[in-house]
């Protein structure tokens, strides 16, 4: 059992030191160079991995780590200390319905998310308006032939509660209106990417995702008369759009403030952040 | 492995030699023994040890739940709305047990079979196609099987049925009958194999058909392989996430037919517990179910090995 003892302790002496050497390179760490990792929303994910790569590029000492899940694990993951940023598509340091203010974060707007209904391709419909879109997601409308498409029943999807997406769609597109379980012809999915394979794949089917995600396979359907796209958020006559934020513990300092100043910065609002389809928060005021 | 061999082979070699080169020889074999019997003992210990701190921490959060709402909400209340303090996982218990029913009552004949099809009937040119493609599809990740079943399957399914999602347990079972498919067959094909010929050549003997040969001699004399075979395709479809959220529709509400939209325990679990705040009531209740699901597939194994004892015995 010596022989056994020695080993154990050996084997963690060596971790021990590898650990401090990590934790010493780190605190010694010059103004940019560290590492930064981004967690939280999904929505956000294509523009955070964009802005890295970026910002990798200029500052080759810094290493960003990358992933999203739901909205809500950004904020969690900054107060738990597992990342440095938590990407959110609501103002995490606020009361939002179902949510709970996140204290001492700081909310860095980063950019502007428009979301979009979207249908499969074999639904007639081309638009909708508030009220019926409330009444789908509530249940009374069941049928797409009551929203003038064919005879066929309406097969529901939405994202599990407490995807940001969910929460601004809710509070936007259906004006606060429940999304009511059904018995039948109800789905959750569990990311913007499942929810698009879904209704590409699903006939007669009706979701929401963020603009950035939606192509040929599916349909996004006019607001109130108004077609989803990037001039009209800026012009203000499509409503469903919502800042995204990076959380922080505090105010941001050195690398995650470089980065953070990067991503704000006007070369890559009205550069890369474009392109991804995303809106610069400038546009807005 | 290593093994105790000093007193037969080496120690003849040895005699031939000088005896210092036997002694040294002696004292590699006791080193090399001794470091093997604390090298098992250590991972039986870490293997104990991991799997004590597992239910430690799953249970000691999971407990929390029960200082905050009363076990019979939890346990015998089939609403469950979170956003409003409903916790009640009755649905999902129910829909996990008859999911791992439905998917051993496809998947347990059929993979049987293509095992005494492999083992016993099959050309050897057929076995040797057939059994490397099980082994591969047992390593096939299981997001692979639930997009596919999500692209392929489920629109067969409301081709079939006339349903407009095709979402439910239907879809999740087929989906994981395949998947455990391979392990069952694989395993079984094993046991099978194992059956010492001299039963077969009894049997024949006697002048037994084939068919009377592989019912009532083969496969009961493997009975305990694949009963092994059996508990491990049941605990990988317990288990069993990623492919079931796909296809199972996420809704939690009680499976009264084949093609409701259901939630069961992992499914569940997955598609909250990111979304969840880390100290609430919710967040207790997703690890009460994950505590809830270790003890289910402890206790179905439990059950399993009971019966097949009992068959044994009988």
């Amino acid at each position: 059992m010596k022989l056994f003892k020695k080993i154990t302790f050996s084997a963690l002496a060596a971790v021990f030191a590898v650990t401090a050497s990590f934790a010493g390179a780190a605190s010694a760490a010059g103004s940019l160079s560290g590492k930064i990792t981004v967690n939280g929303s999904t929505a956000l994910l294509p523009l955070t991995l964009q802005a890295a790569k970026e910002f990798q590029r200029m500052n080759p000492k810094v290493r960003i780590a990358a992933s999203g899940k739901g909205s809500v694990t950004g904020p969690q993951a900054v107060k738990k200390g597992i990342a440095d940023i938590g990407a959110c598509d609501w103002d995490a340091s606020i009361d939002v319905p179902g949510f709970k203010a996140f204290s001492g974060q700081v909310a860095n707007k980063v950019a502007v998310i428009p979301f979009a209904t979207i249908v499969n391709k074999n639904v007639g419909v081309d638009n909708l308006t508030t009220e019926q879109l409330k009444g789908i997601y509530s249940g009374k409308i069941t049928n797409w032939k009551e929203v003038g498409g064919a005879d066929a029943d309406i097969v529901v999807i939405t994202r599990a509660f407490g995807s940001g997406t969910r929460v601004n769609y809710q509070a936007k597109a259906l004006a606060g209106g429940d999304i009511v379980k059904k018995e039948k012809n109800y789905k959750e999915t569990g990311s913007s990417g499942d929810m698009k394979t879904a209704v590409a794949t699903t006939p007669n089917a009706i979701g929401y995702i963020d603009l950035v995600y939606v192509s040929g396979d599916v349909k996004a359907v006019k607001y109130n008369g108004v077609a989803a796209t990037s001039e009209n958020v800026i012009n203000g006559s499509y409503k469903i759009w919502a800042y995204g934020y990076y959380m922080t513990k505090g105010q941001p300092t050195g690398a995650v403030k470089a980065f953070i100043d990067y991503v704000q910065s006007k070369k890559f609002q009205q550069g890369s952040l474009k392109k991804l389809k995303f809106i610069p928060i400038s546009a807005m005021k | 492995m290593v093994q105790p061999t000093y007193d037969s082979t080496p120690a003849v070699n040895g005699s031939l030699h000088s005896k210092g080169d036997s002694g040294k020889r002696h004292v590699r074999h006791l080193l090399a023994n001794t470091f093997a019997r604390y090298y098992f003992l250590f991972s039986i210990l870490a293997l104990c040890l991991v799997l004590g701190l597992v239910i430690v921490f799953i249970g000691k959060t999971a407990l929390l739940l029960l200082g905050q709402i009363s076990p019979a909400d939890f346990f015998l209340s089939f609403n469950w709305t979170p956003e409003e303090d409903k916790f009640g996982a009755a649905a999902f218990i129910i829909n996990t047990i008859s999911l791992t029913a439905l998917t051993l009552l496809i998947s347990v004949p059929v993979s049987v079979g293509m095992a005494v099809l492999t083992a016993e009937i099959a050309p050897v040119w057929l076995k040797r196609f057939v059994r490397p493609i099980l082994d591969l599809l047992v390593g096939i990740p299981s997001i692979v099987y639930g997009y596919l079943g999500l692209t392929v399957l489920l629109p067969l399914l409301r081709r079939a049925s006339g349903e407009s999602l095709g979402d439910g347990l239907l879809a999740a079972a087929l989906v994981l009958a395949l998947m455990v498919l391979p392990t069952i067959a694989r395993i079984s094909d094993d046991a099978i194999t194992a059956v010492p010929g001299k039963y077969r050549d009894a049997a024949y003997a006697l002048g037994s058909t084939r068919l009377q040969v592989i019912l009532r001699v083969v496969l009961p004399a493997a009975g305990r392989g694949i009963l092994a075979a059996v508990i491990l395709g049941m605990t990988r479809a317990i288990g069993e996430t990623m492919a079931v959220v796909m296809v199972i529709g996420n809704t939690p509400q009680l499976a009264k037919t084949l093609f409701t939209p259901a939630s069961v325990l992992t499914s569940n679990i997955v598609m909250q517990i990111s979304n969840v705040e880390f100290d609430s009531t919710w967040n207790y209740a997703l690890h009460m179910m994950a505590f809830l699901l270790l003890l289910i597939s402890f206790l179905l194994i439990l059950v399993i090995r009971f019966l097949g004892r009992k068959r044994r015995e009988g």
